[in-house]
Protein backbone atom coordinates (compact mmCIF):
# COMPACT_ATOMS: atom_id res chain seq x y z
CA UNK A 1 0.00 0.00 0.00
CA UNK A 2 1.10 3.43 -0.38
CA UNK A 3 0.00 6.65 -0.11
CA UNK A 4 0.75 8.38 -3.60
CA UNK A 5 -1.82 4.74 -4.92
CA UNK A 6 -4.31 5.93 -2.46
CA UNK A 7 -4.27 9.78 -2.86
CA UNK A 8 -4.44 9.43 -6.79
CA UNK A 9 -7.83 6.52 -6.02
CA UNK A 10 -9.34 8.66 -3.93
CA UNK A 11 -8.65 12.44 -5.64
CA UNK A 12 -8.25 10.87 -9.71
CA UNK A 13 -10.16 8.48 -10.22
CA UNK A 14 -13.30 8.20 -6.93
CA UNK A 15 -15.20 11.80 -8.20
CA UNK A 16 -15.79 10.37 -11.37
CA UNK A 17 -16.86 6.80 -10.82
CA UNK A 18 -18.57 8.33 -7.76
CA UNK A 19 -20.73 10.87 -9.76
CA UNK A 20 -21.42 7.95 -11.97
CA UNK A 21 -22.46 5.43 -8.79
CA UNK A 22 -24.97 8.05 -7.79
CA UNK A 23 -26.32 8.68 -11.13
CA UNK A 24 -27.15 4.89 -11.68
CA UNK A 25 -28.35 4.75 -7.93
CA UNK A 26 -31.01 8.21 -8.53
CA UNK A 27 -32.02 6.80 -11.92
CA UNK A 28 -32.83 3.54 -10.38
CA UNK A 29 -34.51 4.50 -7.77
CA UNK A 30 -36.42 7.22 -9.19
CA UNK A 31 -37.60 4.37 -11.71
CA UNK A 32 -38.37 2.23 -9.60
CA UNK A 33 -40.71 4.33 -7.54
CA UNK A 34 -42.52 5.60 -10.36
CA UNK A 35 -42.56 2.10 -11.35
CA UNK A 36 -43.33 0.44 -7.51
CA UNK A 37 -45.25 3.17 -5.74
CA UNK A 38 -48.44 3.34 -8.46
CA UNK A 39 -48.11 -0.64 -9.00
CA UNK A 40 -48.30 -0.99 -5.15
CA UNK A 41 -51.33 1.63 -4.85
CA UNK A 42 -52.69 -0.33 -7.73
CA UNK A 43 -52.61 -3.96 -5.69
CA UNK A 44 -53.69 -2.58 -2.37
CA UNK A 45 -57.25 -1.23 -5.09
CA UNK A 46 -60.28 -4.23 -3.60
CA UNK A 47 -60.67 -4.19 -7.48
CA UNK A 48 -57.06 -5.75 -7.88
CA UNK A 49 -56.38 -7.06 -4.30
CA UNK A 50 -56.10 -10.57 -5.90
CA UNK A 51 -53.45 -10.12 -7.89
CA UNK A 52 -51.69 -8.94 -4.80
CA UNK A 53 -50.07 -11.91 -3.75
CA UNK A 54 -49.29 -13.28 -7.24
CA UNK A 55 -47.35 -9.96 -8.25
CA UNK A 56 -45.56 -10.31 -4.87
CA UNK A 57 -44.11 -13.55 -5.67
CA UNK A 58 -43.13 -12.37 -8.66
CA UNK A 59 -41.38 -9.59 -7.55
CA UNK A 60 -39.93 -11.97 -5.27
CA UNK A 61 -38.59 -14.34 -8.12
CA UNK A 62 -37.15 -11.45 -9.86
CA UNK A 63 -35.07 -10.33 -6.76
CA UNK A 64 -34.37 -13.96 -6.06
CA UNK A 65 -32.53 -13.76 -9.67
CA UNK A 66 -28.75 -12.66 -8.95
CA UNK A 67 -27.85 -9.31 -10.24
CA UNK A 68 -25.27 -10.91 -12.08
CA UNK A 69 -27.00 -13.26 -13.95
CA UNK A 70 -29.66 -10.57 -15.01
CA UNK A 71 -26.77 -8.30 -16.30
CA UNK A 72 -25.81 -11.07 -18.17
CA UNK A 73 -29.18 -12.19 -19.66
CA UNK A 74 -29.58 -8.21 -20.68
CA UNK A 75 -26.06 -7.26 -22.20
CA UNK A 76 -27.62 -9.31 -25.79
CA UNK A 77 -30.46 -7.05 -25.67
CA UNK A 78 -29.23 -4.08 -24.46
CA UNK A 79 -25.80 -4.45 -24.93
CA UNK A 80 -22.89 -2.72 -22.70
CA UNK A 81 -23.37 0.46 -20.81
CA UNK A 82 -26.10 1.85 -18.02
CA UNK A 83 -29.14 0.58 -19.36
CA UNK A 84 -28.75 -2.87 -18.77
CA UNK A 85 -27.03 -2.10 -15.48
CA UNK A 86 -30.05 -0.11 -14.72
CA UNK A 87 -32.64 -2.80 -15.45
CA UNK A 88 -30.63 -5.18 -13.37
CA UNK A 89 -30.47 -2.97 -10.54
CA UNK A 90 -34.65 -2.47 -10.86
CA UNK A 91 -35.41 -5.66 -10.33
CA UNK A 92 -33.84 -5.82 -7.10
CA UNK A 93 -35.67 -2.71 -6.31
CA UNK A 94 -39.23 -3.15 -7.07
CA UNK A 95 -40.17 -5.58 -4.49
CA UNK A 96 -39.17 -4.01 -1.43
CA UNK A 97 -41.17 -0.78 -2.36
CA UNK A 98 -44.37 -2.26 -3.69
CA UNK A 99 -44.46 -4.49 -0.66
CA UNK A 100 -44.37 -1.74 1.77
CA UNK A 101 -46.66 0.88 -0.64
CA UNK A 102 -49.26 -2.37 0.23
CA UNK A 103 -48.21 -2.89 3.33
CA UNK A 104 -48.79 0.71 4.10
CA UNK A 105 -51.98 1.35 2.67
CA UNK A 106 -53.41 -1.51 3.80
CA UNK A 107 -52.17 -0.32 7.51
CA UNK A 108 -54.36 3.00 7.30
CA UNK A 109 -56.84 3.10 9.91
CA UNK A 110 -60.28 2.12 8.54
CA UNK A 111 -62.34 4.32 10.73
CA UNK A 112 -59.93 7.00 9.29
CA UNK A 113 -60.92 5.94 5.55
CA UNK A 114 -64.50 5.37 6.22
CA UNK A 115 -64.84 9.22 8.00
CA UNK A 116 -63.00 10.03 5.02
CA UNK A 117 -65.58 8.72 2.62
CA UNK A 118 -68.70 9.90 5.05
CA UNK A 119 -67.76 13.37 5.41
CA UNK A 120 -68.03 12.83 1.36
CA UNK A 121 -64.92 12.90 -0.30
CA UNK A 122 -64.23 11.30 -3.77
CA UNK A 123 -61.67 8.04 -3.79
CA UNK A 124 -59.00 10.20 -5.39
CA UNK A 125 -58.87 12.44 -2.75
CA UNK A 126 -58.97 10.05 -0.13
CA UNK A 127 -56.22 8.36 -1.65
CA UNK A 128 -54.12 11.37 -2.45
CA UNK A 129 -54.61 13.22 1.08
CA UNK A 130 -55.26 10.26 3.43
CA UNK A 131 -54.47 7.38 2.46
CA UNK A 132 -50.67 8.04 0.92
CA UNK A 133 -49.78 10.91 3.59
CA UNK A 134 -50.42 8.01 6.41
CA UNK A 135 -48.68 5.09 4.72
CA UNK A 136 -45.77 7.63 3.46
CA UNK A 137 -43.55 6.46 6.33
CA UNK A 138 -43.51 2.66 5.50
CA UNK A 139 -43.25 3.67 1.68
CA UNK A 140 -40.71 5.26 2.50
CA UNK A 141 -38.92 2.92 4.21
CA UNK A 142 -39.18 0.40 1.77
CA UNK A 143 -37.68 2.98 -0.16
CA UNK A 144 -34.44 3.05 1.88
CA UNK A 145 -34.16 -0.58 1.60
CA UNK A 146 -34.31 -0.32 -2.11
CA UNK A 147 -31.68 2.76 -2.06
CA UNK A 148 -29.10 0.79 0.03
CA UNK A 149 -29.18 -2.25 -1.70
CA UNK A 150 -28.93 -0.69 -5.07
CA UNK A 151 -26.09 1.28 -4.11
CA UNK A 152 -24.09 -1.85 -2.88
CA UNK A 153 -25.25 -3.86 -5.93
CA UNK A 154 -24.87 -1.10 -8.63
CA UNK A 155 -21.04 -1.85 -7.72
CA UNK A 156 -21.64 -4.62 -9.99
CA UNK A 157 -22.52 -2.34 -13.00
CA UNK A 158 -18.59 -1.83 -14.13
CA UNK A 159 -18.98 -5.31 -15.24
CA UNK A 160 -20.66 -4.41 -17.99
CA UNK A 161 -19.02 -0.60 -18.78
CA UNK A 162 -21.42 1.51 -16.50
CA UNK A 163 -18.74 2.70 -14.41
CA UNK A 164 -19.36 3.67 -10.66
CA UNK A 165 -17.28 2.62 -7.73
CA UNK A 166 -17.37 -0.67 -8.97
CA UNK A 167 -14.93 0.18 -11.44
CA UNK A 168 -12.66 1.43 -8.84
CA UNK A 169 -13.16 -2.11 -6.74
CA UNK A 170 -12.50 -4.42 -10.14
CA UNK A 171 -9.63 -2.19 -11.38
CA UNK A 172 -8.29 -2.86 -8.02
CA UNK A 173 -8.66 -6.41 -7.81
CA UNK A 174 -7.23 -6.56 -11.20
CA UNK A 175 -4.30 -4.32 -11.02
CA UNK A 176 -3.78 -5.94 -6.92
CA UNK A 177 -3.97 -2.10 -5.80
CA UNK A 178 -5.77 -2.78 -1.96
CA UNK A 179 -5.73 1.29 -1.88
CA UNK A 180 -8.60 1.25 -5.08
CA UNK A 181 -10.28 -1.83 -3.47
CA UNK A 182 -10.46 0.25 -0.49
CA UNK A 183 -11.33 3.59 -1.59
CA UNK A 184 -14.19 1.90 -3.99
CA UNK A 185 -15.66 -0.28 -1.28
CA UNK A 186 -15.31 2.76 1.60
CA UNK A 187 -17.27 5.46 -0.66
CA UNK A 188 -19.98 2.87 -1.48
CA UNK A 189 -20.06 1.77 2.28
CA UNK A 190 -20.03 5.67 3.33
CA UNK A 191 -23.13 6.26 0.53
CA UNK A 192 -25.30 3.66 1.67
CA UNK A 193 -25.13 5.00 5.11
CA UNK A 194 -25.46 8.52 4.08
CA UNK A 195 -28.44 8.00 1.99
CA UNK A 196 -30.23 6.06 4.88
CA UNK A 197 -29.37 8.28 7.14
CA UNK A 198 -30.77 11.25 4.80
CA UNK A 199 -34.01 9.39 4.07
CA UNK A 200 -34.35 8.41 7.43
CA UNK A 201 -34.26 12.33 8.39
CA UNK A 202 -36.72 13.26 5.56
CA UNK A 203 -39.14 10.20 6.68
CA UNK A 204 -39.21 11.89 10.32
CA UNK A 205 -39.52 15.67 8.35
CA UNK A 206 -42.59 14.49 6.68
CA UNK A 207 -44.46 12.43 9.42
CA UNK A 208 -46.64 14.82 11.34
CA UNK A 209 -45.26 15.83 14.50
CA UNK A 210 -48.67 13.91 15.99
CA UNK A 211 -47.69 11.18 14.71
CA UNK A 212 -43.98 10.43 15.61
CA UNK A 213 -43.33 7.99 18.22
CA UNK B 1 -87.01 14.73 6.15
CA UNK B 2 -85.48 11.83 5.99
CA UNK B 3 -88.01 9.17 4.48
CA UNK B 4 -86.72 5.28 4.78
CA UNK B 5 -90.03 3.10 2.33
CA UNK B 6 -89.33 -0.91 2.15
CA UNK B 7 -85.65 -0.97 2.73
CA UNK B 8 -83.78 -4.19 3.09
CA UNK B 9 -80.24 -5.30 3.04
CA UNK B 10 -79.03 -8.46 1.89
CA UNK B 11 -75.52 -8.89 2.21
CA UNK B 12 -74.38 -11.78 0.03
CA UNK B 13 -73.62 -15.33 1.71
CA UNK B 14 -75.60 -14.26 4.65
CA UNK B 15 -79.06 -16.04 5.22
CA UNK B 16 -81.21 -13.33 6.91
CA UNK B 17 -81.04 -9.64 5.89
CA UNK B 18 -79.52 -7.28 7.97
CA UNK B 19 -82.16 -5.04 7.69
CA UNK B 20 -85.75 -6.52 6.48
CA UNK B 21 -88.69 -4.28 4.75
CA UNK B 22 -88.20 -1.31 7.38
CA UNK B 23 -90.03 1.69 6.75
CA UNK B 24 -89.12 4.47 8.81
CA UNK B 25 -90.04 8.61 8.62
CA UNK B 26 -87.63 10.41 10.37
CA UNK B 27 -89.24 13.84 11.22
CA UNK B 28 -87.42 17.52 10.48
CA UNK B 29 -85.36 19.13 13.44
CA UNK B 30 -85.49 16.32 15.39
CA UNK B 31 -83.25 13.86 17.46
CA UNK B 32 -84.07 10.08 16.20
CA UNK B 33 -82.21 7.23 18.23
CA UNK B 34 -81.89 3.91 16.61
CA UNK B 35 -81.59 1.82 19.15
CA UNK B 36 -80.93 -2.26 19.49
CA UNK B 37 -78.68 -5.11 20.78
CA UNK B 38 -75.23 -5.13 18.28
CA UNK B 39 -76.31 -7.03 14.74
CA UNK B 40 -79.53 -5.39 14.71
CA UNK B 41 -78.78 -3.72 11.70
CA UNK B 42 -78.90 -0.02 13.29
CA UNK B 43 -75.30 1.12 11.91
CA UNK B 44 -76.26 -0.43 8.12
CA UNK B 45 -79.59 1.61 8.69
CA UNK B 46 -77.71 4.89 9.49
CA UNK B 47 -74.83 4.15 6.43
CA UNK B 48 -77.74 3.60 4.28
CA UNK B 49 -79.10 7.13 4.74
CA UNK B 50 -75.68 8.62 3.57
CA UNK B 51 -75.49 5.74 1.01
CA UNK B 52 -72.01 4.46 2.36
CA UNK B 53 -74.45 0.96 1.75
CA UNK B 54 -76.69 0.80 -0.47
CA UNK B 55 -79.99 -0.95 0.27
CA UNK B 56 -80.97 -3.97 -1.66
CA UNK B 57 -83.97 -2.70 -2.20
CA UNK B 58 -86.56 0.38 -1.55
CA UNK B 59 -85.68 4.03 -1.35
CA UNK B 60 -84.02 6.21 0.93
CA UNK B 61 -85.36 9.69 0.32
CA UNK B 62 -83.87 12.78 1.91
CA UNK B 63 -86.22 16.04 1.53
CA UNK B 64 -88.26 13.94 -0.55
CA UNK B 65 -85.64 13.51 -3.23
CA UNK B 66 -84.68 10.05 -3.68
CA UNK B 67 -80.88 9.71 -2.53
CA UNK B 68 -79.68 7.23 -5.09
CA UNK B 69 -80.63 9.82 -7.86
CA UNK B 70 -77.76 11.86 -6.02
CA UNK B 71 -73.98 11.24 -6.57
CA UNK B 72 -72.71 9.86 -3.31
CA UNK B 73 -69.42 12.03 -2.70
CA UNK B 74 -72.28 15.30 -2.89
CA UNK B 75 -74.56 13.19 -0.91
CA UNK B 76 -72.03 12.74 1.54
CA UNK B 77 -70.84 16.36 1.76
CA UNK B 78 -74.37 17.45 2.68
CA UNK B 79 -74.85 14.95 5.59
CA UNK B 80 -72.65 15.73 8.93
CA UNK B 81 -71.05 12.07 10.08
CA UNK B 82 -69.84 11.25 13.16
CA UNK B 83 -68.47 8.17 13.97
CA UNK B 84 -67.84 6.24 17.25
CA UNK B 85 -63.87 6.23 16.64
CA UNK B 86 -64.09 9.65 15.46
CA UNK B 87 -62.08 9.05 12.74
CA UNK B 88 -59.89 12.07 12.62
CA UNK B 89 -56.84 12.49 10.07
CA UNK B 90 -54.22 11.98 12.16
CA UNK B 91 -51.62 13.95 9.73
CA UNK B 92 -53.71 16.76 9.98
CA UNK B 93 -54.03 19.49 12.83
CA UNK B 94 -57.73 20.44 14.45
CA UNK B 95 -58.08 23.00 12.19
CA UNK B 96 -57.22 21.04 9.21
CA UNK B 97 -59.59 18.45 10.36
CA UNK B 98 -62.39 20.38 10.55
CA UNK B 99 -61.78 22.50 7.52
CA UNK B 100 -62.12 19.08 5.68
CA UNK B 101 -65.78 19.76 4.10
CA UNK B 102 -65.45 23.47 3.94
CA UNK B 103 -63.02 23.02 1.67
CA UNK B 104 -64.37 20.03 -0.41
CA UNK B 105 -66.80 22.89 -1.21
CA UNK B 106 -63.90 25.17 -1.82
CA UNK B 107 -64.90 27.97 0.33
CA UNK B 108 -62.53 30.79 0.32
CA UNK B 109 -60.00 30.41 2.87
CA UNK B 110 -60.87 33.77 5.13
CA UNK B 111 -64.55 32.16 5.30
CA UNK B 112 -62.97 28.64 6.43
CA UNK B 113 -60.49 29.90 8.86
CA UNK B 114 -63.54 32.04 10.80
CA UNK B 115 -65.44 29.28 10.63
CA UNK B 116 -63.06 26.78 12.31
CA UNK B 117 -62.40 29.45 15.08
CA UNK B 118 -66.41 29.54 15.81
CA UNK B 119 -66.57 25.50 15.72
CA UNK B 120 -63.43 25.42 18.28
CA UNK B 121 -65.28 27.62 20.52
CA UNK B 122 -68.74 26.27 20.08
CA UNK B 123 -67.56 23.10 21.18
CA UNK B 124 -66.12 24.63 24.34
CA UNK B 125 -62.23 23.68 23.08
CA UNK B 126 -59.15 26.31 23.66
CA UNK B 127 -59.15 28.48 20.58
CA UNK B 128 -55.54 28.82 20.37
CA UNK B 129 -54.30 25.62 22.32
CA UNK B 130 -56.12 23.46 19.94
CA UNK B 131 -56.45 24.30 16.56
CA UNK B 132 -52.61 23.95 16.08
CA UNK B 133 -52.71 20.53 17.43
CA UNK B 134 -52.73 16.92 16.21
CA UNK B 135 -55.33 14.87 17.10
CA UNK B 136 -52.97 11.87 19.30
CA UNK B 137 -52.28 15.03 21.25
CA UNK B 138 -56.01 15.40 22.74
CA UNK B 139 -58.00 13.16 24.95
CA UNK B 140 -60.57 10.77 24.06
CA UNK B 141 -63.87 13.37 25.09
CA UNK B 142 -61.92 16.51 23.34
CA UNK B 143 -61.35 14.41 20.01
CA UNK B 144 -65.06 13.83 19.65
CA UNK B 145 -66.02 17.19 20.05
CA UNK B 146 -63.80 18.00 17.38
CA UNK B 147 -65.38 15.17 15.24
CA UNK B 148 -68.67 16.69 16.11
CA UNK B 149 -67.11 20.01 15.09
CA UNK B 150 -65.75 18.87 12.10
CA UNK B 151 -69.16 17.00 11.19
CA UNK B 152 -71.17 20.54 11.68
CA UNK B 153 -68.51 22.50 9.24
CA UNK B 154 -70.79 23.57 6.66
CA UNK B 155 -73.60 23.53 9.15
CA UNK B 156 -75.52 20.68 7.38
CA UNK B 157 -78.96 20.11 7.97
CA UNK B 158 -78.85 16.50 8.76
CA UNK B 159 -76.36 14.68 10.82
CA UNK B 160 -75.56 11.16 11.32
CA UNK B 161 -74.32 10.31 14.80
CA UNK B 162 -72.98 6.40 15.20
CA UNK B 163 -72.80 5.61 18.59
CA UNK B 164 -70.96 8.48 18.52
CA UNK B 165 -70.03 8.89 22.41
CA UNK B 166 -69.21 5.18 22.90
CA UNK B 167 -65.79 5.27 23.19
CA UNK B 168 -65.37 7.97 26.01
CA UNK B 169 -65.25 7.67 29.60
CA UNK B 170 -68.76 7.58 31.16
CA UNK B 171 -68.06 11.14 32.79
CA UNK B 172 -67.20 12.53 29.49
CA UNK B 173 -69.77 11.06 28.09
CA UNK B 174 -72.83 12.57 30.08
CA UNK B 175 -71.15 15.92 29.49
CA UNK B 176 -70.97 15.21 25.40
CA UNK B 177 -74.39 14.58 25.68
CA UNK B 178 -75.49 17.30 27.80
CA UNK B 179 -73.94 19.26 25.60
CA UNK B 180 -75.13 18.08 22.54
CA UNK B 181 -78.57 18.52 23.56
CA UNK B 182 -77.73 21.87 24.67
CA UNK B 183 -76.47 22.89 21.15
CA UNK B 184 -79.24 20.87 19.55
CA UNK B 185 -81.87 23.45 21.16
CA UNK B 186 -80.23 26.52 19.19
CA UNK B 187 -79.36 24.42 16.01
CA UNK B 188 -82.17 22.47 15.04
CA UNK B 189 -80.88 20.06 12.98
CA UNK B 190 -81.93 16.17 12.01
CA UNK B 191 -80.14 14.10 14.09
CA UNK B 192 -80.13 10.20 13.17
CA UNK B 193 -78.50 8.93 16.29
CA UNK B 194 -77.08 4.90 16.89
CA UNK B 195 -76.56 3.49 20.21
CA UNK B 196 -77.22 0.14 22.01
CA UNK B 197 -77.73 1.93 25.01
CA UNK B 198 -80.90 2.19 26.03
CA UNK B 199 -80.43 5.15 28.55
CA UNK B 200 -78.57 7.10 25.97
CA UNK B 201 -81.88 6.74 23.84
CA UNK B 202 -84.16 7.61 26.66
CA UNK B 203 -81.94 10.81 27.18
CA UNK B 204 -81.22 11.50 23.60
CA UNK B 205 -84.21 10.88 21.84
CA UNK B 206 -86.82 13.10 20.81
CA UNK B 207 -88.03 9.37 19.04
CA UNK B 208 -86.59 5.87 19.69
CA UNK B 209 -86.50 3.11 16.81
CA UNK B 210 -86.02 -0.09 18.48
CA UNK B 211 -84.57 -2.88 16.51
CA UNK B 212 -84.18 -6.65 16.71
CA UNK B 213 -82.51 -8.76 13.99
CA UNK B 214 -83.33 -6.22 11.10
CA UNK B 215 -86.95 -5.66 11.84
CA UNK B 216 -88.50 -2.21 13.43
CA UNK B 217 -90.06 -3.19 16.90
CA UNK B 218 -91.10 0.20 18.52
CA UNK B 219 -90.95 3.60 17.12
CA UNK B 220 -92.22 6.53 19.79
CA UNK B 221 -91.33 9.29 22.23
CA UNK B 222 -89.08 7.90 24.78
CA UNK B 223 -92.52 8.35 26.97
CA UNK B 224 -94.26 6.68 25.07
CA UNK B 225 -91.90 3.29 24.79
CA UNK B 226 -91.50 3.43 28.37
CA UNK B 227 -95.26 3.75 29.16
CA UNK B 228 -96.09 1.02 26.63
CA UNK B 229 -93.18 -1.51 25.37
CA UNK B 230 -95.13 -3.42 22.25
CA UNK B 231 -93.87 -6.90 22.81
CA UNK B 232 -91.48 -8.83 25.58
CA UNK B 233 -88.11 -7.85 23.50
CA UNK B 234 -88.95 -4.22 24.52
CA UNK B 235 -89.56 -4.89 28.20
CA UNK B 236 -86.48 -6.85 28.22
CA UNK B 237 -84.58 -4.54 26.31
CA UNK B 238 -85.42 -1.23 28.17
CA UNK B 239 -84.75 -3.72 31.81
CA UNK B 240 -86.51 -4.47 34.62
CA UNK B 241 -86.60 -0.43 35.99
CA UNK B 242 -88.89 0.83 33.22
CA UNK B 243 -90.61 2.45 35.45
CA UNK B 244 -87.81 4.35 37.55
CA UNK B 245 -86.40 4.86 34.11
CA UNK B 246 -89.64 6.52 32.85
CA UNK B 247 -88.72 9.10 35.86
CA UNK B 248 -85.84 10.60 33.86
CA UNK B 249 -88.21 12.02 31.11
CA UNK B 250 -90.07 14.31 33.96
CA UNK B 251 -88.62 17.36 36.07
CA UNK B 252 -89.73 18.32 39.63
CA UNK B 253 -91.84 21.09 38.70
CA UNK B 254 -94.27 18.47 36.39
CA UNK B 255 -94.96 16.50 39.50
CA UNK B 256 -94.92 18.98 42.17
CA UNK B 257 -97.95 20.23 43.97
CA UNK B 258 -98.63 23.88 45.77
CA UNK B 259 -96.60 24.58 48.98
CA UNK B 260 -98.72 23.71 51.80
CA UNK B 261 -98.02 26.15 54.33
CA UNK B 262 -95.37 28.99 54.15
CA UNK B 263 -94.09 30.55 57.46
CA UNK B 264 -91.67 33.37 58.69
CA UNK B 265 -90.18 33.54 61.47
CA UNK B 266 -92.69 36.35 62.88
CA UNK B 267 -95.60 34.34 62.12
CA UNK B 268 -94.19 30.80 64.35
CA UNK B 269 -97.18 31.44 66.74
CA UNK B 270 -99.77 30.76 64.67
CA UNK B 271 -97.83 28.39 62.42
CA UNK B 272 -99.59 25.36 64.10
CA UNK B 273 -103.11 27.22 63.16
CA UNK B 274 -102.04 27.83 59.99
CA UNK B 275 -101.42 23.85 58.84
CA UNK B 276 -104.33 22.80 60.56
CA UNK B 277 -106.10 25.40 58.33
CA UNK B 278 -104.44 24.61 55.16
CA UNK B 279 -105.07 20.91 55.89
CA UNK B 280 -101.03 19.76 55.64
CA UNK B 281 -98.76 18.36 57.87
CA UNK B 282 -95.27 20.51 56.46
CA UNK B 283 -94.76 24.23 56.34
CA UNK B 284 -91.94 25.73 54.73
CA UNK B 285 -89.58 28.22 57.07
CA UNK B 286 -88.85 31.49 55.47
CA UNK B 287 -85.88 33.60 57.25
CA UNK B 288 -86.12 37.35 58.09
CA UNK B 289 -85.25 38.34 54.23
CA UNK B 290 -88.33 36.14 53.58
CA UNK B 291 -86.08 33.49 51.53
CA UNK B 292 -87.15 29.79 52.33
CA UNK B 293 -84.27 28.15 54.10
CA UNK B 294 -85.81 24.45 55.46
CA UNK B 295 -88.88 22.93 56.78
CA UNK B 296 -90.63 21.48 59.40
CA UNK B 297 -93.93 18.71 59.96
CA UNK B 298 -96.59 19.62 62.10
CA UNK B 299 -95.54 16.49 64.30
CA UNK B 300 -92.27 18.44 64.76
CA UNK B 301 -93.49 21.65 65.39
CA UNK B 302 -95.35 20.11 68.50
CA UNK B 303 -92.38 18.48 69.76
CA UNK B 304 -90.38 21.87 70.20
CA UNK B 305 -93.72 23.84 70.96
CA UNK B 306 -93.14 26.57 68.40
CA UNK B 307 -90.07 27.38 69.71
CA UNK B 308 -88.19 29.07 67.27
CA UNK B 309 -84.49 28.15 68.95
CA UNK B 310 -85.54 23.97 69.54
CA UNK B 311 -87.14 24.52 65.99
CA UNK B 312 -83.68 26.07 64.26
CA UNK B 313 -81.44 23.22 65.47
CA UNK B 314 -83.21 20.41 66.00
CA UNK B 315 -86.33 19.55 63.96
CA UNK B 316 -85.86 22.71 60.35
CA UNK B 317 -84.37 20.68 57.90
CA UNK B 318 -82.28 22.79 55.96
CA UNK B 319 -79.95 20.25 54.23
CA UNK B 320 -80.99 18.50 50.69
CA UNK B 321 -84.09 20.39 51.36
CA UNK B 322 -84.89 22.02 47.97
CA UNK B 323 -84.66 21.58 44.30
CA UNK B 324 -84.70 23.83 41.13
CA UNK B 325 -88.04 23.32 38.44
CA UNK B 326 -85.72 22.17 36.33
CA UNK B 327 -84.15 18.83 38.56
CA UNK B 328 -85.37 15.66 37.06
CA UNK B 329 -87.07 13.84 39.08
CA UNK B 330 -84.51 10.94 39.70
CA UNK B 331 -82.37 13.62 41.12
CA UNK B 332 -85.15 14.99 43.57
CA UNK B 333 -85.91 11.18 44.73
CA UNK B 334 -82.10 10.34 45.28
CA UNK B 335 -82.02 13.64 47.53
CA UNK B 336 -85.40 12.38 49.68
CA UNK B 337 -84.07 9.14 50.01
CA UNK B 338 -80.45 10.21 50.72
CA UNK B 339 -81.91 12.28 53.83
CA UNK B 340 -84.64 10.09 54.81
CA UNK B 341 -86.93 13.25 54.36
CA UNK B 342 -90.44 13.19 53.01
CA UNK B 343 -90.64 16.38 51.49
CA UNK B 344 -89.04 18.74 48.74
CA UNK B 345 -89.50 22.86 48.70
CA UNK B 346 -89.06 23.02 45.05
CA UNK B 347 -87.24 26.37 43.85
CA UNK B 348 -87.96 28.95 40.63
CA UNK B 349 -84.44 30.76 40.59
CA UNK B 350 -84.71 31.61 45.08
CA UNK B 351 -88.83 31.88 44.98
CA UNK B 352 -90.55 28.33 46.56
CA UNK B 353 -92.83 27.32 44.08
CA UNK B 354 -94.24 24.21 45.12
CA UNK B 355 -93.71 20.96 47.53
CA UNK B 356 -92.72 17.52 46.30
CA UNK B 357 -93.64 14.07 48.41
CA UNK B 358 -92.82 10.68 47.59
CA UNK B 359 -96.53 10.40 47.05
CA UNK B 360 -96.35 13.14 44.79
CA UNK B 361 -93.65 11.12 42.80
CA UNK B 362 -95.95 8.22 42.97
CA UNK B 363 -99.09 9.88 41.74
CA UNK B 364 -97.15 11.13 38.88
CA UNK B 365 -95.59 8.37 37.79
CA UNK B 366 -98.89 5.89 37.90
CA UNK B 367 -101.19 9.10 35.96
CA UNK B 368 -98.48 8.46 33.11
CA UNK B 369 -98.47 4.74 33.15
CA UNK B 370 -101.98 4.80 32.97
CA UNK B 371 -102.31 7.10 30.09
Amino acid sequence: MTWENFRFALFEKAPEALLEHTLIVLITIAIAILISVPLGVLLSRPKFKRFGLVTLNLLNVLQAIPGLAIIALALPILGLGMKPAVLALLFQSLLPIVRNTIAGLIEVNPNVKEAARGMGMSQRRILMEVEIPLAMPIILSGIKTATVYVVSMGTLAALIGAGGLGNLIIGGLALFRPEYLLVGAGLGALMAILLERGLTYIEYRITPPGMRF
Amino acid sequence: MIELKQITKQYPGQAMPAVEQLSLSIPEGEICVLVGPSGCGKSTILRMINRMIEPTSGTVSIKGKDASGTDPDQLRMGIGYVIQQIGLLPHRTIAENIAIVPRLYKWPKEKIAQRVDELIVMMGLDLEKTRGKYPSQLSGGQMQRVGVARAMAVDPPIMLMDEPFGAVDPIARTHLQDELLRLQKEIKKTIVFVTHDINEAIKMGDNIAIFEAGKLVQFGTPEEILTNPTNAFVENFIGHDRVVKKLSLYCAAEAMQPVGCLVSETGLPSARQKMMDAETEVAFFLNAEGKPTGYFTLAEFEECEGDLKCLRKKVLRTEGAFVQTTTPLPDALSLLLEFDSDYLGILKGKEICGMLSFKDIRRHVYRKEGE
